[in-house]
């Protein structure tokens, strides 16, 4: 899911970090269909245009928050007693 | 201030059949702090969908599980595809089954049954909760704004906004 715009994410973010760094883009396919301050902001623009369907919401920069899930990262969510 | 109060309790089997009431204490340990949410799509989606005069999904209610360990919420996948959210990143994440994984990140509103309180988690993690009985996994950005408090000794847990 999201394959083309997160590879256009890619291609695209060493150009974006000296642009617009700490932005929030909306892209949908290869077109980036808006910069955002918020994500509130940027999900409401990216609704407006595509309603329920999926489109990629990210934030510009070089290294993404760590995301520390213990409870799945180590199966305790699924695990038995 | 919105604020929630729980005392947890509930009921055992004895081997004779007969039911004896499980402390307080024993209970918020054994199934931790859970409460009863609502979620349906994220409101800044909503109000879109509205003012386009479409109409949103069904809510869907269950329990949820505050987990201070989580840094990030996460959602059940079965819940997100009934409430027809969009997918809105893709993650990767370690696992202790797999190298890496990819999950789908949904914006989901949350509302607490029994109070006011409504947050919006703008990027869960999609994960299969729905065998724990569970809905959406409460993380740290969504305690971001509530003041907590665990009583194990009293098996109560108060959640404040």
């Amino acid at each position: 899911m999201l394959e083309q715009e997160l590879k256009f994410y890619q291609d695209n973010l060493e150009a974006w970090l000296t642009s617009f760094p700490g932005k929030f883009v909306v892209v949908k396919g290869n077109e980036l269909i808006g910069l955002f301050d918020t994500i509130d902001a940027a999900l409401s623009a990216g609704a407006r245009r595509f309603g329920l369907n999926s489109f990629l919401v990210r934030r510009v920069e070089q290294t993404p928050v760590e995301i520390r899930i213990p409870a799945l990262t180590l199966g305790l969510i699924s695990a038995n007693p | 201030m919105p604020t929630l109060n729980i005392q947890y309790g509930g009921e055992q089997q004895a081997p004779d059949g007969s039911k004896t009431p499980v402390p307080p204490s024993a209970a918020l340990m054994v199934r931790g702090p859970v409460i009863q949410v609502t979620l349906s799509v994220a409101q800044s989606i909503a109000e879109q969908l509205v003012q386009q005069g479409k109409t949103l999904p069904e809510p869907v209610s269950g329990l949820a599980l505050i987990d201070t360990g989580a840094s990030t919420t996460c959602i059940d996948d079965e819940a997100a595809k009934k409430l027809e959210l969009p997918i809105i990143n893709v993650v990767n994440m370690a696992s202790a089954t797999d190298a890496s994984s990819s999950r789908n990140v949904y914006p989901v509103l949350i509302e607490i049954v029994g109070t006011p309180i409504k947050v919006n988690a703008n990027g869960a993690i999609g994960a299969n909760l729905s065998a724990q009985g569970l809905v959406v996994l409460i993380g740290r950005d969504v305690l971001l704004g509530f003041t907590l408090f665990y009583n194990g000794i009293m098996g109560q847990i108060t959640l404040s906004l």
